[in-house]
C-alpha cells in the first residue's frame, strides 16, 4: 500500500542552476516528523529543515543523514511520508513547497 | 469482530505493557482508505468500526477492535480480515 505519489507540475529550474542532479538550487523549509527508531536514534521527535525544491526521495534521504547521522542503520527499511503520502526511497521526484511536512516512516508495527 | 491483545512476550523479553505512537494525519487517512475498501469489496457490508489505543497498555488487554456487520457472516469474517491485515501493512502506528 506504499504507493507512489503523484508528481506535482515541475516549476522551470532557477537561470543560473546547473544542469547536473543535486536538486533543484531554490530551497524550502519542510517540517519534518520523525517516529518509533528514527526517534530514538537521533531522540527528535520534529524540526525544520532547509532543502532543495526538486529533490528525488533518496537525495532527501541522503541529505537528512548528512545532518543525523545515526539514521543511516534504518536506510533500508523506511520510506517518507510527504504531504501525508507515503513515498519510497528512490528516484520519485519531489517538488517541495515550503510548510510541506515529511516524515520518516519506520517498520510500522500496529494492530 | 476482531481483539487484538498482546502476547507477554516481545523478542524475547517479558512484557508488561506496550506502548503505541502513532501519525495521526496518516493514520486516520489510511483507516479510512480501509473502510472505502471495505465497501467496495464487500458493498453489503453495513456497518464498520475500527478502534486501535494508544499509548500503554498493559498485557492481556486489547489494543486494537475491528468490528464489521453484514447480513451474511462470510462477508463480515472477509471484511475484518482484510482489515486487520490492511492496518498492519500500511497505518503508521508502533509498538515499544
Amino acid at each position: 500500500r506504499f504507493s507512489s505519489r503523484r508528481r506535482r507540475r515541475r516549476e522551470p529550474a532557477a537561470e543560473g542552476s546547473p544542469p547536473g542532479d543535486r536538486g533543484s538550487m531554490r530551497c524550502q523549509q519542510v517540517a519534518m516528523q520523525y517516529f518509533a527508531r528514527s526517534t530514538e536514534l537521533e531522540e527528535l521527535r520534529s524540526e525544520t529543515l532547509s532543502v532543495p525544491q526538486q529533490i528525488t526521495s533518496l537525495q532527501l534521504w541522503e541529505e537528512i543523514v548528512k545532518i543525523h547521522p545515526r539514521l543511516v542503520v534504518i536506510w533500508d527499511q523506511v520510506v517518507f511520508a510527504v504531504q501525508q503520502a507515503y513515498v519510497l526511497l528512490g528516484d520519485q521526484l519531489l517538488v517541495l513547497q515550503s510548510g510541506d511536512e515529511v516524515a520518516i516512516i519506520p517498520p510500522i508495527s500496529g494492530g | 469482530l476482531c481483539l487484538g491483545t498482546m502476547r507477554n512476550n516481545f523478542e524475547g523479553k517479558k512484557v508488561i505493557h506496550f506502548m503505541y505512537e502513532v501519525y495521526t494525519s496518516v493514520a486516520e487517512t489510511e483507516i479510512k482508505k480501509i473502510c472505502r475498501d471495505v465497501r467496495q469489496k464487500w458493498p453489503s457490508v453495513k456497518h464498520i468500526a475500527v478502534h486501535h489505543r494508544l499509548g500503554v497498555v498493559p498485557i492481556t488487554e486489547a489494543s486494537v477492535i475491528i468490528a464489521v456487520s453484514s447480513p451474511h457472516r462470510a462477508e463480515s469474517l472477509e471484511a475484518v480480515m482484510y482489515c486487520i491485515n490492511t492496518l498492519k501493512a500500511s497505518v503508521p502506528i508502533w509498538k515499544k
